[in-house]
């Protein structure tokens, strides 16, 4: 079979065998959760509850009238007891409001609906009424996605069923154990957006779900999966549909502009679970992994669990843990401690131990160009540190840093350990503080 | 449950890739085993000699700068072991180890450590150290520098028959050259073991074809213009070793592709007309390092398209 990929990117070590098989397991409630009332590109909530009042799973506990944002809800049923800042993934103190959780947890979201005859308005309002941001990670708003300017048409939806990052499995489970729903979301999105094509993108390292899935879309018209290289960023968005379609997304741009969506596979499966039975995410598929994690799993996880507990329920470290990573080790984030909450993006927690980091002192750049092949946005990777580090960041920006999307590829392959992404992220607040 | 210590925080990727700048110049001193070998085998005690005080001499050189300049100690890097077997390789096996020690001091300690260390070069130092010794033998009579048969151990280089255009039967033939009969510099005795080193570098993704190729091809395509023979042009001299393990140094080159071609060409074009029209010794050094001073320039004219720049939607 043919394998579509991009240019550039990198072939890191993926370590997924310690989870690809392992079915999703379920994890004792823990005794309280943290809803966060920012967990998605856009406009923060604003908390509509209080301490002391009672919520059940599914309240919408968290909403605002802002266009860009997610409403948030009770991941489970049981007494709010405070509403205050608590430290984020990213180190960032966020407003959420913390539901000391019940012993009991009725779920209440047993039957399916037909959903024959579903318009396109209602499919986005199901979108925002959940609550559903972008699974994969980048957490925008789904109903906003779902709603494409009038003047660029929407002629195919995408399913990014890569998992490109090292380690991460939980989209391959949510794949397998939910072929189906993920079919019938996708089918959604592209009534949604009234799209005629519908390609599910899946790289080559989960051969299973590409067989599960064409068993199930022999009959259907419009919708296929395509196998795709296994390479690092093949699930960032630009990557994938120039892979996919040969359409590339020019530089700035949103990929509406080629008339293509794409959304990630855990967003369609929970899509349709929201359209279906009425449920909000208030829970998530996270992989836990990594050599410094006794038991390495998929499990399913209530928003809001603290890191903590979910490592705990992961038979805790083992091996002198050196990072805790919040996503993927490609771009994830290091936590100094295990405190914060997990969010709906939340894909995976890896911890790494001793050498495994690659972590060394940063030298001088040797000239190797092996970020300039590496980088699959065409970028400069050397030149844009060089004239950050001298503080250029007009000469920066004319080598195109704002269009770094910091997949880290320069980083992985640099043999003089250089921190590209830690510059760049230095050089777009510089340049965003100027304007 | 917290680590006492702590846990590391720092941007992604967490992650890399085992290569470290240590990784890069084993393996170029890996692909020179080849050469070193031949060239051992051909001039036997002479190269001994020469490879060792090179070597010797650069290890010291960095560890005695770094020490004054204040910098970390980066000799494991091996950076400092290639620029002095590259520079034993350039010159013929009968100048005497104390030349070559002269040669290795500007190419360590003044070319690569006071510009800053390895990355700071804008020159290639083997390449530097050489042709100051190159200019220094014309001081320093009566060192004879490639001159005559001494010893039977070294002969005429082939490159002054290509000057001389002579097409009798004395100048080596290619097979000669291919193989390892040449004569001239340690790094000149055979074209096939700088080949297998070469593709060893590519095979371990170090050189890619862009520069050595456009040189090559920069080279045939001149001299068969201007009338000289290009097989004889490419396989004579020091163009192979300097196409493939010189020109193609991380620090001095250009880091594009497409830069890389147009700085493989000018190299090429320079080596054909100073071995044509002026001096047939030292020309691929004296190319290479002209190429060098270009490429603040060349990397700085040429911005690479980004993604979905250039492509035309669909």
């Amino acid at each position: 079979m043919e394998l579509k990929t991009f240019t550039g990117g990198i072939h890191p070590d993926y370590r997924k065998e310690a989870t690809a098989y392992k079915a999703t397991e379920e994890i004792a409630l823990p005794e309280e959760v943290v809803i966060q009332m920012r967990q998605h590109v856009g406009a923060p909530n604003e908390p509509t509850v209080s301490a002391g009042d009672r919520v059940e799973a599914g309240t919408t506990i968290g909403s605002t009238e802002a266009f860009v944002s997610a409403p948030v809800h009770a991941s489970v049923s049981g007494e709010v007891t405070e509403i205050s800042e608590q430290i984020s993934f990213s180190g960032a103190l966020v407003n959420s409001v913390t539901i000391k959780v019940d012993p009991d947890q009725p779920d209440k979201w047993t039957g399916k609906k037909n959903l024959e005859g579903i318009t396109p308005e209602q499919i986005r309002e199901i979108a925002k009424e959940s609550g559903l941001v972008g699974l994969g990670g980048a957490a925008f708003p789904t109903h906003i996605k779902l709603s494409p300017p009038a003047d660029k048409p929407i002629d195919i939806v995408i399913i990014n069923g890569c998992e490109c990052e090292p380690f991460l499995t939980c989209d391959h489970r949510v794949m397998l154990e939910n072929t189906e729903d993920l079919i019938e979301g996708l089918k959604l999105m592209m009534k949604a957006v009234g799209a005629g094509k519908g390609i599910i993108g899946i790289e080559a390292n989960k051969m299973d779900v590409v067989e599960a899935v064409e068993s199930k879309t022999a009959s259907e018209s419009g919708v296929e999966v395509m196998p795709l290289e296994v390479k690092y960023p093949q699930g960032n968005e630009k990557m994938l549909i120039d892979a996919l379609t040969g359409r590339r997304v020019p530089p700035g741009k949103l990929p509406s502009e080629v008339g293509v969506l794409v959304q990630n596979s855990g967003t369609a499966v929970a899509l349709y679970k929201a359209a279906s039975t009425g449920r909000p995410v208030i829970d998530r598929i996270i992989t836990v992994s990594g050599s410094g994690i006794r038991e390495p799993k998929n499990v399913r996880v209530r928003i809001g669990t603290r890191i903590e507990h979910v490592i705990e329920q992961c038979g805790g470290f083992v091996n002198n843990p050196e990072k805790v990573i919040m996503g993927g080790p490609m771009t994830g984030f290091a936590q100094k401690s295990l405190s914060a909450p997990t969010v709906k993006g939340t894909s995976g927690i890896v911890v790494l131990t001793g050498k495994e980091t690659g972590e060394s002192e940063e030298r001088e750049c040797v000239g190797c160009g092996k970020c300039v092949d590496a980088c699959p946005m065409f970028l400069m990777p050397n030149s844009i540190v060089k004239y950050i580090k001298r503080n250029q960041y007009e000469k920066a920006d004319k080598y195109g840093v704002k269009d770094c999307f910091e997949c880290g590829c320069c980083s992985y392959v640099c043999p003089a350990r250089i921190h590209h992404v830690g510059y760049v992220r230095i050089a777009k607040a510089e340049l965003a503080a100027k304007k | 449950m917290n680590n006492a210590k702590g846990f590391t925080v720092s941007a992604p990727p967490h992650i890399r890739s085992e290569e470290e700048v240590s990784t890069g110049m084993r393996d170029v001193l890996i692909a020179l085993v080849p050469l070193v070998a031949v060239s051992i085998g051909f001039f036997r005690l002479y190269a001994v000699v020469n490879l060792a005080a090179a070597v010797l001499t650069a290890v010291v050189c960095e560890l005695v700068m770094r020490k004054i300049m204040g910098g970390k100690a980066t000799i494991g890097d091996c950076s400092a072991i290639v620029t002095g077997v590259l520079l034993a390789l350039l010159l013929p096996p009968v100048v005497p180890a104390w030349y070559v020690v002269i040669g290795v001091v500007i190419a360590v300690a003044i070319v690569k450590e006071l510009m800053g260390g390895l990355g700071c070069n804008l020159f290639n130092p083997a390449l530097f150290g050489f042709v100051s010794l190159l200019m220094l033998s014309r001081v320093w009579q009566p060192i004879v520098y490639n001159l005559g048969s001494i010893n039977g151990v070294t002969t005429a280089t082939p490159l002054t028959y290509i000057k001389a255009g002579a097409l009798n039967g004395i100048r080596p033939g290619y097979w000669d050259l291919f193989f390892g009969n040449a004569g001239g510099a340690l790094g000149e005795v055979s074209v096939i073991a700088i080949l297998v080193g070469a593709a060893y570098l590519m095979y371990k993704g170090q050189i890619t074809w862009h520069i050595p190729l456009s040189i090559l091809g920069s080279v045939v395509v001149l001299s068969a213009i201007l009338g000289a023979n290009p097989l004889y042009m490419i396989l004579a001299g020091g163009l192979m070793l300097g196409s493939f393990f010189m020109a193609t140094d991380w620090v001095t080159s250009p880091d594009s592709k497409y830069v890389q071609v147009i700085y493989g060409i000018l190299i090429g074009v320079c080596v054909v007309l100073i071995r044509l029209y002026a001096a047939p010794t030292g020309a691929v050094a004296y190319s290479i390092l002209i190429g060098n001073a270009f490429v603040p320039l060349l990397n700085g004219l040429i911005i690479r398209k980004k993604f979905g720049e250039s492509k035309a939607v669909a």
